[in-house]
């Protein structure tokens, strides 16, 4: 939503609504960092607020969080510092929740810095520590397990 | 666009990301999850006669044939709810296949390799072959062995070399429903259906003089197909295989992201069955190869060339286009506001094109055009929405296009192109008097510089032309403006009396049908 027109110096803004009715206003200028609300902005349907019901208010704050310092900031190392430590997160199911709010919202840099953090979480690992690491029931048969060795020799073989 | 909504659960395909946005070694154009599922309802892996699907399909399931069902059999299963994707992801389970496609195709080879053996559900996402072949061409760019399959071909060259020592894909999986891998093994192992090739309403010509051709066919720029005019080609008679092979001898020619040898191309070509096949499409294959542009000659209709005059500095003009069944183009309208020829030489290939101001069903330009919301790949277009075209603002003209016969695509004109089988063929896109304004509008425009095509300094492309085309053939440009703005007198007379809503400002094209 704009706000009044009195050429005063306060930004515009629109107003964010969490699935569980927690209300966010927000500048346009970091908003618009997600590339859905930006259209809806342009083509004027934010009046009354956006409604996420994708989105708790608790993730929502956390992709805001990353909005605000991306709108702001300019420094490359201090968006990457930044960025290192937003993904630094014990709770996988949050990372998780980051990334679809990312892919929700359209957000490319916050979707490609998520995906990197997951994958970044297989890379170099056996297959017994991928499935520790996300929790992944073996259902393999011995039998089974043999011949994806065989199939995949030319990966395991250094 | 549309106004008043505020639930961003309306399918986000208008909202989807642009082409090129990101090297995702899946397709996720267009949100497959908003598509309409019931057609997948009930469709085995092979053998439902309903899909038409190749005959290689259901012959030894290299690929993830066998492993993917879609999710309207899980319904109709004995067990429902026994979907082997919820037990086997464990703590990845909540993302939906393109993101966990996105996240596995940033993974180097050993670790995709690993992840497949964690579980049933991650062997079968892992076996995606598209992940494999962004492997493939990221490391070996266009010097790989196609072996049948992209895992396949990474797997022997990550071995040495020895296709022979790769055992064969072990594990037959049962029970994994997933709509979105199994909409993409369904593309890649369909052949086109009757029905979508049956509709041919394009106008044929033959022996048209020039005259004839402008003030009939590129005046109203209307799509023809002329017959006959390539009879003069040696390319028609000599073009084979074989010749092709001896005259480009080693050349690389550009395919996709790649360049590769034609010879790699064509064993390529002669083994795949993916749902976007690489396509050979290079824009000096006549600096390369001389003998292939001493081939071909520019049917006369199109000789007026204007693009011309910048020499050396002209944005790619010509291309040879060789391909397998399958490959081809999706909706798109060509750069610059050109207009288009199109002759084959070998092959067949199907179009479907609409006007300037339709847009097809299932594309979603952004308003400046700088974006086309990608469509779907094309035989997903031809699932999902070719239907629609019977009921869509304009119904499309159409038609199969065969060797020696040329195809005319007027400036602005959406088009989709798919080969029937292996073709070759030979483009040219052209600026002539009747869309030299059209031309430099486009050049003039803001964002020009993004959206211009094919040269290397697009900022002054505008200036340059100009000043080239005042050089070479000076008054031209006044002239077609004063011209125009006859015709845009007249019609506004002609309007104004017969209709005042009529908007003046329309294009001198007539679309009749």
């Amino acid at each position: 939503m704009a706000s009044a027109g009195s050429g005063d110096e306060k930004a515009a803004t629109v107003t964010l609504i969490s699935s569980d009715n927690e209300h966010f206003e927000v500048p346009e200028a970091v908003a618009t960092l997600s590339q859905t609300i930006r259209h809806m902005i342009e083509d004027g349907c934010t009046d009354g607020g956006v409604p996420l019901p994708n989105v708790t208010g608790r993730i929502l704050a956390k992709v805001l969080e990353y909005c605000n310092k991306h709108a702001a900031a300019s420094d490359k190392d201090e968006l990457e510092k930044f960025d290192k430590a937003f993904v630094d997160i014990d709770d996988q199911a949050t990372l998780f929740d980051l990334v679809m709010a990312a892919n929700y919202l359209d957000i490319r840099g916050m979707l490609d810095l998520t995906c990197q953090t997951i994958a970044d979480m297989i890379k170099g690992k056996s297959v017994e520590e991928i499935r520790e690491t996300f929790n992944i029931k073996n259902d393999f048969t011995p039998e089974e397990e043999a011949e994806i060795r065989r199939e995949n020799q030319w990966a395991f073989d250094d | 666009m549309p106004g008043a909504f505020h639930s961003l659960l309306l399918p986000l395909q208008w909202k989807r990301k642009p082409k090129r946005r990101r090297s995702r070694s899946h397709s996720k154009e267009g949100n497959n999850r908003n598509k309409p599922k019931s057609h997948l309802a009930g469709a085995g892996a092979a053998g439902d006669p309903s899909f038409n699907l190749k005959a290689s399909a259901s012959s030894f399931p290299r690929d993830i044939g066998c492993l993917v069902q879609p999710l309207g059999n899980l319904l109709l299963s004995a067990s429902p709810g026994a979907n082997l994707r919820d037990a086997g992801l464990g703590a990845l389970r909540p993302l939906p296949d393109d993101l966990l496609l996105d996240v596995l195709g940033l993974l180097p080879a050993r670790a995709l390799a690993a992840l497949s053996a964690a579980s049933k559900a991650l062997y079968v996402v892992a076996a995606h072959d598209p992940l494999w072949r962004a492997l493939v061409l990221g490391e070996l760019g266009g010097a790989f062995d196609f072996a049948g399959s992209w895992r396949a071909t990474y797997v022997a060259a990550a071995s040495g070399g020895r296709p022979h020592l790769i055992p064969p894909r072990a594990l037959r999986i049962r029970g994994f429903y997933s709509d979105y891998l199994f909409q993409s093994w369904l593309c890649a192992n369909m052949e086109m259906r009757h029905e979508w090739l049956a509709r041919d309403n394009i106008e044929r010509r033959r022996g048209v003089s020039v005259e004839q051709f402008i003030a009939e066919v590129e005046e109203p720029n209307r799509p023809v197909l002329l017959e006959g005019c390539l009879d003069s080609w040696p390319a028609l008679q000599k073009w084979s295989r074989e010749y092709l092979l001896e005259i480009s001898a080693g050349k690389e020619f550009a395919v996709g992201p790649v360049s590769m040898t034609l010879d790699r191309y064509f064993r390529y070509a002669d083994n795949v069955q993916e749902e976007r096949p690489l396509y050979l499409f290079d824009a000096k294959f006549a600096e390369k190869v001389p003998e292939m542009g001493r081939d071909y000659e520019v049917p006369v209709y199109f000789r007026e060339d204007l693009f011309s005059v910048l020499g050396e500095e002209r944005p790619d003009y010509r291309w040879v286009i060789i391909g397998p069944a399958g490959s081809g183009s999706s909706f798109h309208v060509d750069p610059n506001s050109t207009s288009a020829w199109n002759a084959i030489i070998k092959g067949a290939k199907k179009w479907v094109m609409f006007p300037p101001e339709v847009v097809p069903p299932g594309v979603h330009p952004s308003a400046d055009g700088a974006e086309v919301t990608s469509p779907v790949s094309i035989m997903e277009w031809f699932m999902n929405f070719y239907g629609a075209c019977k009921t869509w603002e304009k119904r499309p003209i159409e038609c199969i296009c065969r060797a020696g016969e040329v195809v005319f695509v007027p400036n602005g004109w959406w088009h989709l192109v798919i080969n029937l089988e292996e073709s070759i063929a030979i483009t040219q896109n052209y600026v002539s008097r009747r869309n030299l304004l059209n031309v430099l509008d486009f050049l003039k425009r803001p964002n020009a510089s993004e959206l211009v095509s094919g040269t290397k300094d697009r900022v002054n492309l505008h200036d340059k032309f100009r000043g080239a085309i005042d050089a070479a053939h000076p008054g031209m440009i006044n002239q077609l403006q004063f011209e125009a703005q006859q015709k845009a007198a007249a019609r506004k007379k002609k309007a104004s009396f017969w209709d005042t809503a009529v908007d003046a400002k329309s294009g001198g094209f007539k679309f009749s049908f």
